[in-house]
């Protein structure tokens, strides 16, 4: 026997399970019309691939997944699309969905569908991508697609198969237990297959004895461990059920995977099993219609997107005593808005009570902190100081006080002596600080703009101010040279260069490869400090900036250099390769050839950066025009001194004119 | 604060701003002595004849005294002041003197002497200082004696006990039987007793004050005879 | 009609604060019996006179705080209260003390910190110690118990109630003021010299101690609270008493067993320490109230200045209980223990 743990907490709430459990499971038929939401998972909606008029069989997909955390649909039946519109959905929301509503032909006419022919030897990959192409999402409740859960980072230790079914009045994975235990020992199987985990275990509730006797048969002979311990509410919730099984608990914030474990349902187990043995899509699914307010409750298998009303009429709905149509248990179920909302993947059950069976809760009294709520906390949450904070929005306590484990299981308002919505206040709560999150990460990625946007303009400022000294400066030395009398250095250092250059590559000729990359170096980094230079000058032209001077002396300059470090790759081109074989031969001839060279590749260049220059101008140029037309136009109606709007028309005038001398210049230099 | 009416000044020591439920300052003697009205009077009178004192010394060296040293300079004033008084009680009012106690002496430390020091005398001249002085003493002291009785009657059933130890022999038979056969009802008389009539106390003025302000709103709101509506919408050409 | 919609859960247990409240009235019968039984009618009288003030009292801060009156008095937490006091007053006490009392739990302890669940103390302990101080003789004249004086009748105890100037009270030191004013006599000695000990205790209270054990042990078995806090306070009160008892010399606190079923001890740990409003709510918390009521009541009986304590320990107990509960919040599912990494 394995050792069972317990869970903190829990309840004890009337099961209200014999009721639905009088009959085996009863077909639901295929009503006229089937609505099929395109978000019946977590995760994005599928995408409808259909037209309206278009007729499909059934097992046809109708509406695609879109991503990885989604599933498509399928139609259950044939039929023709009649609409794609909204619908009202079962949802907590309550609000409207967009649906695919389907003309059903009763001919159930179906796309021939094939099997795995031997799942033991597949690739589980490819049985994965076959869960997943059948829409499988998880059938207990949270409806999450089932093709990720199987597909986990970790290794697999434990598979566990949820058959607990904690929550009063459901029986449909009990009727699933009884019924078709053999599908689910043979879905549990190809999930194993596919996890490959060293154990799997079925747990289930030990108020479900024929459920049990029936899945212990089935799981002979078999490596699955039935595994039953006491029914307390909510042991089926998957936290808890790993801890009952495994007396391990999972990380806040983490999944069943960090610790090794792949929790699944049974009716999952089916599904699974439908989908690989027999391809078969999830079109159908078994549900629990029950509570007073029917009087022949029981378990359907019911096609996807089946009308409630229909279903409810199966039952023996009387909609006189029902006030208040429940999708799920008492526990954990939301009201659903009306019964033409359809039945979904997660639709485990259709509760109808009466008044007197679960009356409409009376007015919250005060909280008397009796702290019953903090003892049936399944997650060991204080719920009363949840409360408390939740009532003064005090975010930052709630999230102290982990409100964000709370599994909204609803066992603290079950037992609330004063009866006060709890869970209602949480989930407030939750929106509340999500909501707050991402307010905040607005308004720090607002911020973080606002303070880069700053950052840069001090930047260009303190780059501005630089600049402006440097060129003061240079200005100064300038007008001392002049003073002095020095010419321009640049020729006699140039000439130095040269020489020492030719000394070089005279006295080096050894080295001579090392130097030619050199000096090549020197041409490659000339011409890209010219480019730099000049893209700036433009810039700064454009910007009409008062470095315009500045940066055009530098690039003259620059030029200059370029010219030199040309003339000189040359020279040494040219010595080398006729060193060999004229080696005492004075270099004249050389250098001549070297400077004819660089002529021509200056030519080149010339030829080829004109035209481009020109059209770099113009387009300068016209962004120029633009502002300043701009600028003129704002200084008119702003109703400026007509001093400033005749200056601002005159540099408009200016530009005009400077535009079409370059257009003219571009012209000239295309037709040469 | 040269328009300072007197005006003013009375209604704020009185009521808007009186020291004792408004700015709750000297709370400590508030809630100590005032068990009784003989107390509460004795305790006031000190209290006031202090801060009378000080602003008036205060306001007069108000120019010579630099802002660095000003605290200490006015509490060597206070304290002072509080000697002389003391001495005086010691003179004139022995039992009363033995019965306040330390809370005599403690003046120097209340708050509201120092405040009104600080707050008015060092900024204005004389005649409004010492104006100032008396008015939140009367203001101060209206409170200590109102909490006095209220404490006597309730813990005691009678009012006006031992008002001999302050206006001397023929006040002994001053003291005023309200309820005959009363039991003591000790939690009045102490500590726990001034904080809860403090309460209730700063309890009714605030509700005074909201009935004022309900009827000045409702006065307010009457709509004005023969006004005209305003056109608001729309360009007006 | 349009479907309801309300969210989950849907359904709800079958417990509400006013049966809450009742079982705890329901409780308190067996030791009212029993005290009737041997002081007379005069307990029975302070419950109907008190919950009479405390109705009144309670729909008066009602209808100034502009709350619903039917929804709230239906709560029964005002009768809860006052019969709690009622029972700790001793018999035969005069009208205005029991009012007195009673619109100090409900107006002062209760409706001015804002009303139930509120309180940050036991209201009818604040309303028990209110008296206590104010009124030290009335509060502690205790009627002698039965065999040891005449038990007065109905009649009498009504006119011991409404006209205190007509009736002639006969009062008797109870045990643990007897204990407490010894200081020559053995322990031995001192049960020989005065009438009102009994077997264990008093006379009269070790039977009423019990009854409210067995009232407790309902409360306790219909999950109206937890073990704890009632636990913790007697192990703490047996563990005090027993590490002084020094085998009764005249400087002892008296027995482990006199503790016990002496005073409020039973009465308070099943009635008062429980009270969830003022109380800790963690488990672990709970421990450590009941334990810190249970020590500090001893250290009151017998070094205070007071015969009997529980008031005044579950006063200052009732201070620490947020404190309490700040630092013994139980590990979330699925956090790491403190200190784990």
């Amino acid at each position: 026997m394995r050792k069972i743990f317990g869970f903190h907490g829990g309840i004890h709430p009337p099961e209200n399970k014999h009721q639905s459990l009088e009959h085996p499971i009863r077909d639901a038929g295929i009503p006229a019309e089937l609505i099929i939401p395109v978000s019946q998972h977590v995760g994005a909606p599928a995408a409808p691939c259909v037209e309206i008029g278009q007729a499909v069989l059934g097992g046809d997909v109708i509406a695609e997944a879109i991503g990885v955390v989604s599933v498509p649909l399928h139609a259950p039946t044939s039929g023709s699309i009649a609409a794609i519109e909204r619908r009202p959905v079962a949802h907590p929301s309550g609000s409207e969905a967009l649906c695919i509503v389907i003309d059903t032909d009763g001919e159930d006419r179906w796309r021939s569908l094939e099997g795995v022919e031997d799942y033991r030897t597949a690739d589980p990959a490819q049985l994965l991508e076959r869960i997943r192409e059948c829409g499988i999402a998880g059938m207990g409740g949270a409806g999450f697609p089932s093709a990720i859960k199987l597909a986990p980072r970790n290794p697999i230790e434990t598979l566990i198969i949820n058959g607990t079914e904690c929550e009063p009045y459901i029986t449909a994975d009990d009727i699933l237990l009884q019924e078709r235990a053999q599908r689910i020992v043979e879905g549990a199987q190809i999930i194993a297959h596919i996890v490959q985990p060293q154990e799997i275990l079925i747990g289930v509730e030990d108020n479900k004895p024929e459920g049990i006797e029936a899945i212990t048969a089935a799981a002979a002979g078999t490596d699955l461990q039935v595994v039953t311990f006491p029914t307390k509410y909510p042991s089926g919730g998957e936290k808890q059920l790993i801890e009952i099984l495994t007396g391990k608990q999972v990380p806040s914030g983490g999944l069943p995977a960090d610790l090794g474990i792949v929790c699944q349902n049974v009716g999952t187990a089916v599904a699974v099993r439908d989908a690989i043995l027999d391809g078969r899509p999830l079109i159908s699914r078994v549900t629990t219609v029950t509570g007073d307010a029917v009087s022949k409750p029981g378990n359907f298998d019911v096609l996807l997107g089946t009308p409630m009303a229909h279903l409810l009429h199966l039952a023996g709905y009387d909609e006189r005593k029902n006030r208040r149509l429940i999708m799920g248990g008492p526990m954990m179920g939301f009201s659903v808005p009306t019964p033409l909302a359809p039945v979904v993947k997660t639709t485990n059950c259709l509760l109808a009570p009466t008044e007197s069976e679960l009356p409409t809760p009376p007015p919250a009294q005060a909280c008397i902190r009796c702290g019953m709520c903090a003892e049936a906390c399944p997650a060991s949450l204080l719920p009363q100081q949840l409360f408390w904070f939740a009532q003064g929005k005090e975010s930052e306590k709630l999230e102290a006080h982990n409100l964000f484990d709370c599994i909204e299981c609803g066992a603290c308002s079950w037992v609330c002596p004063s009866h006060i919505p709890l869970v209602q206040y949480y989930r407030a709560s939750k929106a509340d600080i999500q909501q707050q999150r991402k307010d905040q990460a607005k308004s720090d990625y607002s911020r973080e703009r606002f303070e880069a946007r700053q950052a840069r303009l001090e930047r260009e400022e303190a780059e501005k101010d630089a600049k402006r000294a440097a060129r003061k400066k240079a200005a100064e030395e300038r007008a001392k040279a002049a003073a002095t009398g020095e010419g321009e250095e640049d020729p006699i250092q140039a000439a130095i260069a040269r020489a020492q250059a030719k000394k070089a590559a005279q006295t080096n000729e050894g080295s001579g490869e090392s130097e030619l990359e050199k000096l090549e170096r020197a041409v490659v980094t000339t011409q890209k400090r010219l480019d730099t230079a000049q893209q700036k000058l433009s810039a700064a032209e454009a910007e009409g900036s008062d470095l315009v001077d500045a940066l055009r002396t530098g690039v003259e300059k620059t030029q200059s250099k370029l010219d030199k470090a040309k003339a000189a790759l040359a020279e040494h081109q040219a010595n080398h390769s006729e060193a060999p074989a004229a080696a005492e031969e004075p270099p004249v001839d050389a250098a001549q050839a070297a400077i004819q060279k660089a002529m021509q590749a200056r030519e080149a260049d010339a030829q080829k950066s004109p035209q481009e220059k020109a059209r770099d101008q113009l387009g300068k140029l016209e962004q120029r025009l633009a502002k300043a037309q701009q600028r003129l136009a704002d200084g008119r109606a702003a109703g400026e001194e007509d001093k400033i709007i005749d200056a601002l028309s005159a540099s408009v005038d200016k530009l005009r004119e400077k535009i079409s001398e370059t257009r003219a210049q571009l012209a000239e230099t295309e037709s040469a | 604060m040269a328009d300072t009416s007197y005006k003013d000044l009375s209604l704020n020591g009185l009521w808007k701003n009186n020291p004792a439920i408004v700015q709750l300052l000297g709370l400590c003697p508030l809630l100590a002595v005032t068990g009784t009205v003989v107390n509460a009077l004795g305790l006031a009178a000190a209290t006031t004849m202090v801060l009378i004192c000080s602003n008036t010394a205060v306001s007069l060296i108000r120019n010579i005294v630099s802002d660095a040293v000003r605290l200490p300079a006015f509490v060597m004033i206070i304290a002072a002041a509080v000697t002389c008084i003391e001495l005086l009680m010691q003179a004139y009012t022995y039992e009363l003197y033995q019965i306040l106690g330390i809370f005599l002496p403690l003046i120097t430390t209340n708050c509201v002497i120092l405040g009104r020091a600080d707050a008015f005398a060092s900024k204005n001249s004389l005649a409004p200082a010492l104006y100032d002085g008396f008015i939140m003493g009367v203001g101060f002291g209206v409170v200590l004696v109102l909490l006095g009785a209220l404490r006597e009657l309730v813990g005691t059933g009678a009012l006006f006990a031992n008002m001999d130890l302050l206006f001397g022999p023929s006040a002994a038979n001053w003291r005023i039987v309200l309820v005959d056969d009363y039991q003591a009802f000790l939690l009045a008389v102490l500590p726990p007793g001034a904080f809860i009539f403090t309460g209730l106390i700063i309890a009714a003025k605030n509700l005074i004050d909201m009935q004022i302000k309900k009827r000045e709103d409702a006065r307010k709101a009457k709509p004005v005879k023969g006004a005209k509506r305003v056109r608001v919408t729309g360009t007006i050409s | 009609m349009p479907l309801l919609r309300i969210t989950s859960p849907h359904a709800h247990g079958p417990m509400s604060t006013s049966r809450v409240m009742q079982h705890v009235l329901l409780a308190t019968v067996p030791g009212i019996i029993v005290l009737t039984h041997f002081f007379g009618f005069g307990t029975l009288v302070n419950i109907l006179w008190g919950g009479i003030v405390a109705l009144a009292c309670e729909a008066l801060a009602l209808a100034l705080r502009g709350r619903p009156l039917a929804f709230y008095l239906k709560d029964y937490s005002a009768l809860v209260t006052s019969t709690l006091l009622c029972i700790a007053l001793p018999p035969y006490a005069p009208w205005w003390l029991i009012a007195i009392g009673v619109a100090s739990s409900v107006l002062l302890a209760k409706h001015l910190y804002g009303g139930l669940g509120y309180n940050p103390f036991n209201p009818a302990m604040v309303g028990y110690v209110v008296l206590l101080i104010s009124f030290p003789v009335q509060m502690t004249a205790w009627a002698p118990p039965r065999g040891l004086g005449e038990v007065p009748g109905l009649f009498e105890a009504l006119l011991a109630c409404f006209s205190p100037a007509s009736f002639d009270a006969v009062t008797m030191a109870t045990p643990l003021d007897v204990l407490k004013q010894n200081n020559s006599l053995l322990l031995e000695d001192l049960w020989q010299e005065n009438p009102q000990f009994g077997r264990w205790g008093g006379i009269g209270w070790e039977w009423a101690s019990l009854a409210f054990l067995a009232g407790g042990l309902w409360l306790l078995y219909q999950r109206i609270f937890t073990w704890h806090a009632p636990v913790a306070m007697l192990v703490a009160i047996t563990a005090m008493a027993g590490m002084f008892y020094d085998n009764g010399s005249s400087a002892s606190g008296g027995s482990p067993l006199f503790h016990l079923l002496s005073g409020a001890t039973i009465f308070g740990a099943f009635f008062i320490v429980t009270d969830p409003v003022s109380s800790a709510v963690s488990t672990r918390g709970k421990l450590i109230y009941g334990a810190m009521i249970g020590a500090l009541v001893y250290i009151i009986r017998v070094r205070g200045n007071y015969p009997d304590a529980v008031a005044f320990a579950v006063l200052i107990a009732n201070f620490t209980a947020p404190f309490i509960d700040y630092y013994t919040q139980p590990r979330t599912y699925g956090h790491a223990r403190k200190g784990d990494s």
